[in-house]
């Protein structure tokens, strides 16, 4: 009996051996379902010419579920505990890692490690995607990087006060109080801040990244040191520092007095009515939309991107979106190969990724766009241009899913990319300042330490932070009160994450 | 007609000051209202962007509502809203009446019963997940049954219609009983033209939570062209604050705008149910 | 529950009362058959309270170790009172100020006056609580460019800008006028409504009688309000524990030790644990949050009975 089943076990090997070149031939699947947000063209937006475009050129059928932006991951739940798994997801950092680790993902580590795109020589950063690998594995793929926020500084304001843009903490102090004391929108009143946030601390990681000159190397939350080991930034000497900081700007009101309560929105309107100067915002398209509303409100719309400060290290580079396979889909390669090795594959299925669909999205053709209005643009023949936006009337396309800017990959040779064309200048420099002075967050794991007390812990830290900021609490009465309670949940939630 | 009453009284209170320091009190009232729609207001024709208080707009512009209401794809969700809330508040207002007569039916066995089970489930509810496998097995997801039906049922609602079923002289139903009427003739018959004003403020609080509802339709629809006026309103809205949103420059206009163009339905619906608020409108009923 | 009836005279059998009933049985067939389908069927979820349920894996059972969990949370205690004090304020607040507007209304003698002054106090209520908040944050704001700072800097009361919603000492009061802006006119509909079912022939008779405003006010209107009233309170009782958007949206950093409340709370434990919420944990809260208001819907229920005869269903 025994030898019959290691004969038959034998055979079994022999044959699936054997079987493996065959099955290397991925077969291509009939249909494909993709669970996906709002960053993908929606309904009104063209999505059915988006889908039968992909179509065209995949000869897939593709089924779409695009729920609400904001409710996404409470449909993709709902979705999940029903059973009926997508085979395709966009997931954030948080659902990635988690979904990982639960065995939702399909392991996509020897597919990416033989796919084209990899191999292709177009890849722009790969250490993007091996920031995703948990315990050295992939389970997901990101098409761009995940973007980050620069400062920008106006360059009428510096012209004003006779300055250059800072480069030290001391050159940006002295900046800050020309800001505010030597009336830079010259109007006569003394009405002027230097920067706004919305809050002294960001509600999510990297927490850091609206005041990074305030906060330099310091860094609130838990990371991984050079040495691999897990600590609380918070109890860290740089805080210290980045505290005393956030006091000095909030007292001498470099800091927007209003910061505490104040939203990304407001902050955008103050810029743009000129009640400060200096912004630190998103890299890439928002370059652009803050140069537009600038204009708008009839001020000077030059923006300077800042560098990082000496001695402060880079912009928090996101960790991005990704795509990723349900470990439930019936023929992963297949989907891997005909759905997200083709998404950057330097042609035709990038360029929809990317720039839409022609005549929907975007046109070669001779035309007008938005007839009629003071936006009016002719095009001629054969100028490749985006078409107006079909949701928001008054207002033209600028990508698909894709950022031209911020795109894993390059188009392949000779393939048109009309990125140089189109894409303007601001954006691009805000882009290569970002990329070039970055640094990767981090993924951080959850543990039943990190689910129980970093709620409180956070709250804690922030209002601490935020006391600080105002003058309410000198630095060492903030610590005193973090010792009292804090320190105990972080010294648990450290080793917790050091015992991962 | 109420001025010759006012009249009548003068004789015994010659200084009857009250009806100014009242008219006086509702204009500051109503201002210190109007105060934060006012700047939603004045920032929705203000083609500049600014954060702070302004009395009159910068730069006055239309452009706010244009960009909205001349938007191609806010045709099919205004007629969904437009389904949605009319067939919504007529089942909603017939499930409350139906329910609300019953429980005014003190002797009726089993009566305690029911309004067990129903307050039961004001307090209670198996929650989100559940909700939605039970629809999805239903068949209801991703279809307009699910944003109607799912709301009609509201017990808030019910119970206070049946607080005003209540004062319903009890005369009227014996009466009426004596003289071989049905329960089911009793109840449109009497109560149903007694109430008017109960239906009008319950079918308002209906008509006003099927317009303004969104979180049915984000947990249990992922077609655009099922969302409602609402959903599209509140995409306009929160849209732009992606860190890779297109942002137009007047897009804070834009977005104003969609505030007070969310607001404008029911001020002009108001003023035509106001006359089921009028003093004494139930009972002149009765006398009839 | 049927305690409150021993008083009647000996009941007939039942078979032969329920017959005479059998038309209203009928008629609350629709309405049992919505809250089956749409209520009851759903409440197998609350076995989840009672099981760690990551959605992706089955179930499992772990007795009342979620509600240790949720107890056991180092702010727990100040979130619940925080949830109590703010909704209960609130409700009272906004209850209390519908009601004098209703009556204030009631005399109101110019119908134009009357019906533009309705239409006006309603609109609030449209207004989202976002846009509400980022509203107030710029009219109470500590800067020149916030109206009320503005005002009582001009008239000399204060010389440094308050910033009301960035102090604790502050903020609960600013929370509270902020949501009196938000309700109170919502809540006059059905107060309204409930005034017009009221006889204009007793206020006659009363005026004949020599009977002046207020006493007509407190000895014919009050009463007849005050069954709605406390039918609006104890509803309002049983969600008590749902406080959570007009929080968050006003919240931030500085104020948390009078703004968090038991949602709030929850939220943030979710949104920095890092992981993805646990339904049981999730669905464990819900059931707390039903069961405090199901106990405080009760108590009143029952001291409404004690009192005034009768409850509210």
């Amino acid at each position: 009996m025994k030898k019959l089943v290691t004969l038959v076990l034998a055979v079994a090997m022999i044959l699936s051996v054997m079987v493996m070149p065959a099955s290397a031939e991925v077969q291509k699947p009939e249909k494909i379902t993709i669970f996906i947000d709002g960053t993908v063209v929606t309904e009104p937006n063209g999505q059915k010419q988006f889908e039968e475009k992909w179509e065209e050129l995949s000869g897939i059928e593709l089924e779409i579920i695009q729920p609400d932006h904001d409710a996404y991951y409470d449909v993709l739940q709902q979705q999940i505990a029903s059973g009926d798994w997508p085979d395709v997801m966009i997931l954030s950092s948080t659902y990635y890692a988690n979904y990982a680790n639960e065995g939702v993902l399909w392991d996509m580590t020897e597919a990416w490690e033989n796919s084209k795109t990899k191999n292709s020589g177009r890849m722009k950063n790969e250490n993007v995607l091996d920031g995703l690998k948990i315990n050295g594995r992939l389970y997901g793929f990101a098409d761009a990087a995940g973007g980050g926020c620069v400062t920008y500084i106006k360059k009428a304001w510096l012209d004003a006060v006779n300055m250059e843009a800072p480069t030290t903490w001391e050159e940006y102090a002295a900046v800050c109080d020309a800001f505010v004391n030597n009336d830079p929108d010259k109007d006569g009143v003394k009405d002027t801040y230097a920067t706004a946030a919305a809050g002294f601390i960001g509600g999510e990681a990297p927490f850091i990244n609206y005041l990074p000159e305030y906060y330099q190397d310091a860094y609130p939350s838990f990371y991984q040191n050079e040495e691999g080991v897990w600590v609380d930034g918070f109890t860290q000497p740089s805080m210290k520092a980045a505290m005393e900081r956030l006091n000095e700007g909030y007292t001498k009101g470099w800091i927007d007095p209003t910061t505490l309560t104040n939203g990304t929105k407001d902050c955008r309107n103050k810029l743009s009515d000129d009640t400060i100067g200096i912004f630190t915002y998103w890299a890439g398209t928002w370059a652009t939309n803050l140069k537009n509303l600038l204009i708008n409100n009839n001020h000077d719309a030059e923006l300077i991107a800042l560098p990082p400060l000496e001695g402060a290290p880079g912009f928090f580079d996101r960790v991005p979106p990704v795509w990723a396979i349900s470990s439930t889909c019936e023929n992963p390669e297949g989907v891997f190969t005909y759905f997200i090795d083709t998404m950057l594959d330097g042609g035709d299925m990038q360029f929809l990724w990317t720039y839409g669909v022609e005549d929907v999205h975007y046109s070669y053709k001779a035309e007008t766009i938005m007839p009629g209005t003071d936006k009016a643009v002719t095009y001629e023949q054969g100028v490749f241009h985006f078409r107006e936006n079909l949701e928001t009337p008054g207002t033209t396309y600028t990508k698909n899913h894709i950022d031209p800017v911020s795109s894993n990959a390059f188009f392949a040779e000779g393939y048109y990319d009309p990125k140089a064309d189109i894409v303007l200048p601001e954006n691009i420099a805000s882009s290569d300042l970002f990329a070039a002075n970055s640094r990767a967050a981090w993924i951080v794991p959850s543990t039943d330490e990190m689910s129980m007390y970093n709620g409180d812990l956070t709250t804690l830290k922030n209002g601490l932070i935020a006391k600080v900021a105002m003058g309410e609490m000198t630095y060492d009465e903030a610590m005193a009160e973090f010792s009292k309670q804090g320190q105990g949940w972080s010294d648990l939630i450290v080793n917790s994450l050091n015992a991962k | 007609m109420e001025a010759t009453k006012t009249n009548v009284q003068r004789p015994r209170k010659p200084l009857n000051i009250f009806p100014y320091i009242n008219g006086v009190l509702f204009v500051i009232i109503c201002l210190i209202i109007l105060v934060p729609i006012w700047k939603v207001l004045v920032d929705s024709f203000d083609l500049t962007t600014g954060y702070g208080m302004k009395l009159w707009p910068d730069h006055f512009g239309l452009d706010g509502y244009k960009t909205v209401l001349t938007n191609p794809s806010l045709v099919t969700p205004l007629m969904n809203s437009v389904i949605t809330t009319l067939s919504g508040t007529i089942l909603g207002l017939l499930l409350s009446t139906l329910g609300a007569y019953v429980l005014i039916q003190f002797d009726m066995p089993g009566r305690g019963l029911f309004a067990g089970i129903l307050m039961f489930t004001m307090i209670f509810s198996g929650g989100m997940i559940p909700s939605y496998i039970v629809m999805r097995n239903l068949g209801l997801t991703n279809t307009l049954w699910v944003v109607i039906l799912l709301p009609a049922i509201n017990v808030y609602n019910l119970v206070l219609m049946r607080n005003f079923f209540e004062g319903i002289p009890t005369s009227l139903f014996e009466s009426a009983t004596l003289d071989g009427c049905t329960p089911m003739q009793i109840f449109y018959k009497i109560v149903l033209p007694l109430s008017k004003a109960a239906l009008a403020s319950i079918g308002l609080m209906f008509a006003v939570s099927y317009w303004n509802d969104y979180t049915n339709y984000k947990l249990y629809i992922t077609k655009a062209n099922l969302y409602n006026f609402q959903m599209k309103l509140r995409s306009m809205m929160m849209g732009s604050n992606l860190p890779t949103a297109v942002g137009s420059a007047s897009e804070n206009t834009v977005q104003n705008a969609a505030v007070i163009i969310a607001i404008l339905p029911f001020m002009i619906l108001y003023p035509f149910l106001q006359k089921y608020f009028v003093k004494g409108i139930n009972i002149g009923a009765v006398k009839e | 529950m049927n305690s409150a009836v021993s008083y009647q005279p000996k009941k007939k059998p039942l078979l032969p009362r329920m017959k005479k009933y059998a038309g209203f049985y009928f008629m609350f067939i629709p309405v049992l058959a919505f809250l089956i389908i749409f209520h009851y069927l759903p409440m197998f979820g609350i076995y989840f309270s009672f099981t760690k349920y990551n959605i992706i894996k089955a179930p499992v059972w772990v007795g009342l170790k979620n509600f240790e969990r949720l107890f056991a949370m180092p702010n727990f205690w100040q979130a619940f009172s925080n949830t109590i004090e703010l909704s209960v304020i609130k409700l009272v607040l906004s209850t209390g100020m519908s009601v004098i507007l209703s009556l204030l209304l009631n005399e109101m003698n110019n119908i134009y006056g009357k019906k533009l002054a309705q239409t006006i106090i309603y609109l609030p209520h449209f207004m989202s609580w976002v846009v509400t908040a980022s509203v107030f944050q710029l009219i109470l704001s500590p800067t020149t460019q916030g109206l009320v700072n503005s005002i009582l800097m001009q008239l000399g009361i204060v010389d440094k800008g308050i910033y009301f919603l960035g102090n604790s000492a502050t903020w609960e009061g600013a929370y509270y006028v902020i949501n009196i802006w938000h309700d109170t006119g919502w809540g006059t509909i059905i107060f309204m409504a409930t005034l017009t079912g009221i006889d204009p022939g007793i206020y006659e008779a009363a005026s004949i009688d020599g009977a002046g405003r207020w006493k007509k006010m407190w000895y014919i209107t009050m009463p007849s309000l005050a069954n709605t009233i406390i039918t609006v309170l104890i509803l309002n009782l049983a969600k008590i524990m749902n406080l959570f958007e007009s929080v968050f949206v006003l919240q931030n950093d500085a104020v948390m030790d009078v703004s968090q409340v038991l949602q709030t709370y929850v939220y943030y434990q979710t949104f920095n644990s890092g992981g993805i919420p646990d339904y049981g944990y999730t669905t464990a809260i819900g059931l707390f949050r039903s069961l405090v208001g199901m106990t405080l819907m009760l108590i009143c229920n029952y001291a409404s009975k004690k009192v005034r005869g009768r409850g509210i269903v």
